[in-house]
């Protein structure tokens, strides 16, 4: 009895700590977010004393945040349905396909994973620079799109191998061709890690900063990492301002978590197809 | 209602290897519901689905209502199918998934909701039709697929095991189901089971597959009372037909130490000598006598297993609710001269 309450309480002590660990910082910076960089620098870990909403608005309009939040939206949410899309078809076929070369397709696209960007980044950097797509936001969607295929291909093709022949067959039977069946049955049924992939590009791509950095220069045409990096001068750092910005950054995230999160559970926690 | 025609059908996968399927040859006519029986990996699945088109045809063809059918795609063949998985599709109600293949033709959305409720009225599936896949019982998901196969009305109902997934009780009652569906649809089904129960209370014939090919075609009782070859005798009926070995010499059968008259001429040498478990009668005084080694009673009836001496395999008898003699006594039988199955001892094929 008293070993399961103890058992019960270790268990709540880890939770009550991780979580602390997790969303302390979150509410530090949320903090942070309503007080100006001076009263920041006096008193870092005080609350605000006067709840500085005005700056959301000040930072949305008078820092370019509107602009910067305009392009990350544009580029990461096109990168992300591209990535899906061609991300999807080419684990479909090469989860239920037959062809020679199958797996080496499959090995060539996943053996990518392993470079790390900085590798690549100066390739990148000449390729678009010769395309006339460097300081351009169609480049750095592109670029997004194909650093992130390997990784969602891996997590589809598993998930669509899984799907049963018969229902393909069904899909025959019933009239549909390959396209439509793709379309109206392997990718529905895939939903949950479709939803999986979804989040986990968002996430990545929305916080990516090393590709957007060199492959952007045009202050017009920046993401918001790059945004909010601005305001971190060599002599003077507007922490206030960074703050602000960051809870900025974080809403479209929130959003698409909350939005997919009960596909992406399922997906991780149950063969959905059953 | 339509004729599907085989003629010398044959599948061979690419990798060389023995043909899956070998000149499989049948007609099944209008309205009949014909039967693809045999172990697994026989081959009648890879026929039934050379026939759906989801299987390319590599030799032979396949004619539907005379129109040759080889390189047709699925979907202009105007069959359906019903899976042994079911294969309903998990994002879709029961009424969609009924309505799917119907979208696909263009059919207007009146019909195609007439249609829908009409099959989900004759299958019972009226209360489900907004309900996922996933929330159905073994026995409605097995309807939602039949229903699939009859919104459709197609030429040819195609089934894969339909019933193999459902448990003992249920799968007696869906076969009732599935017999007045096809009385009342009329409709021509070709259906594949390894369950000689289903084949048996199903089909007008059947078609009993071995290796590829095919063993025996007829009405199932024509079947089960003059199987054609030791494969069929035996895999008909349980427990099976006794297959013993026999010599055939001075117009008698020697089984063992016992002597038979012969129920007709058949030329001299080694046989293999069959006759069903039912067929032995038990009596005083007989030519074929041997020891009980093995009594089951199984209520209805009681299987008792016999030595005959000079005989290797055991004789199984099956008799009445109580058991003619005990373990260890000793018993004499008589067959019918109908009764006794004569086959040629290499080829296995029937002699008399």
């Amino acid at each position: 009895m008293w070993g399961r309450v103890l058992a019960r309480a270790a268990v709540m002590l880890v939770i009550v700590l991780w979580t602390m660990f997790a969303a302390g910082p979150f509410l530090w910076v949320a903090t942070i977010s309503l007080r100006t960089t001076s009263e920041f620098m006096a008193a870092p870990y005080a609350l605000p004393e006067t709840w500085r909403f005005d700056k959301f608005a000040t930072a949305w309009t008078g820092s370019g945040y509107d602009t910067y939040f305009t392009n990350s939206i544009l580029v990461v949410f096109s990168a992300v349905a591209i990535v899906t899309a061609v991300g999807a078809m080419a684990a479909h076929a090469l989860a239920r396909y037959r062809f020679p070369g199958n797996r080496l397709v499959y090995l060539l696209i996943f053996s990518t994973i392993v470079l790390p960007p900085q590798i690549t980044v100066i390739a990148l950097f000449q390729t678009l620079a010769k395309l006339g797509l460097y300081d351009t936001r169609v480049g750095l969607t592109l670029v997004y799109a194909a650093v992130q295929l390997p990784l969602t291909v891996y997590i589809l093709e598993s998930f669509f191998a899984r799907i049963p022949a018969d229902l393909f067959d069904a899909a025959r039977i019933d009239g549909y061709s390959e396209w439509a069946t793709f379309w109206k049955v392997a990718f529905p049924v895939a939903m949950p890690a479709i939803a999986t992939v979804v989040i986990l590009n968002t996430i990545l791509l929305w916080n990516e900063f090393l590709y957007a950095v060199v492959l952007i220069a045009d202050d017009a045409r920046r993401t918001l990492p790059l945004g909010i990096q601005k305001f971190m001068g060599d002599q003077l750092e507007d922490y206030g301002m960074i703050a602000t910005g960051l809870m900025i950054a974080i809403v479209p995230v929130v959003l698409i978590y909350a939005i997919f999160s009960e596909k992406l559970i399922q997906g991780m926690t149950a063969g959905a197809v059953k | 209602m339509a004729t599907v025609t085989l003629d010398r059908l044959g599948k061979r996968y690419a990798g060389g290897g023995a043909p899956a399927v070998q000149d499989v040859t049948f007609e099944v006519a209008h309205g009949e519901f014909f039967v693809l029986l045999g172990p697994s990996g026989c081959g009648k699945s890879t026929t039934l689905r050379m026939i759906a088109g989801l299987e390319a045809i590599t030799e032979g063809t396949l004619a539907i209502d005379g129109k040759r059918m080889n390189e047709v795609p699925a979907r202009d063949r105007d069959i359906a199918m019903v899976f042994q998985s079911y294969a309903l599709y998990p994002h879709m109600s029961v009424y969609d998934n009924m309505a799917f293949g119907l979208r696909r033709r263009a059919m207007p959305k009146a019909e195609i909701d007439r249609r829908v409720r009409v099959a989900a009225a004759i299958l019972g599936l009226e209360p489900f039709l907004g309900r996922r896949p996933h929330a159905l019982s073994g026995g409605q998901r097995q309807r939602v697929a039949v229903g699939r196969a009859i919104v459709r009305d197609p030429k040819v109902f195609l089934f894969d095991e339909p019933l193999s997934n459902l448990d003992a009780a249920l799968r007696a009652s869906t076969r009732q189901e599935l017999i007045r569906l096809h009385r009342r649809l009329g409709a021509t089904m070709i259906y594949v089971t390894h369950d000689q129960v289903e084949a048996m209370t199903m089909g007008d014939r059947i078609c009993i597959m071995d290796h590829g090919r095919v063993a025996q075609i007829g009405a199932p009782l024509d079947v089960y009372r003059r199987p054609a070859t030791t494969f069929v005798a035996g895999f008909l009926g349980s427990p099976p037909m006794n297959l013993l070995p026999a010599t055939v010499a001075d117009g008698r059968v020697r089984l063992g130490e016992a002597t038979l008259t012969l129920p007709a001429r058949v030329p001299e040498g080694p046989v293999t000598l069959g006759v069903r478990p039912e067929d032995l009668v038990p009596v005083p005084e007989g030519p074929l006598r041997g020891e009980v080694v093995a009594v089951e009673p199984l209520g209805a009836e009681t299987i008792l297993s016999l030595r005959l001496p000079g005989v290797e395999r055991e004789l199984m008898l099956r008799a009445g609710r109580s058991a003619p003699a005990g373990l260890g006594e000793r018993i004499a039988l008589v067959a019918p001269h109908d009764a006794i199955h004569l086959f040629d001892a290499a080829t296995g094929c029937r002699l008399t």
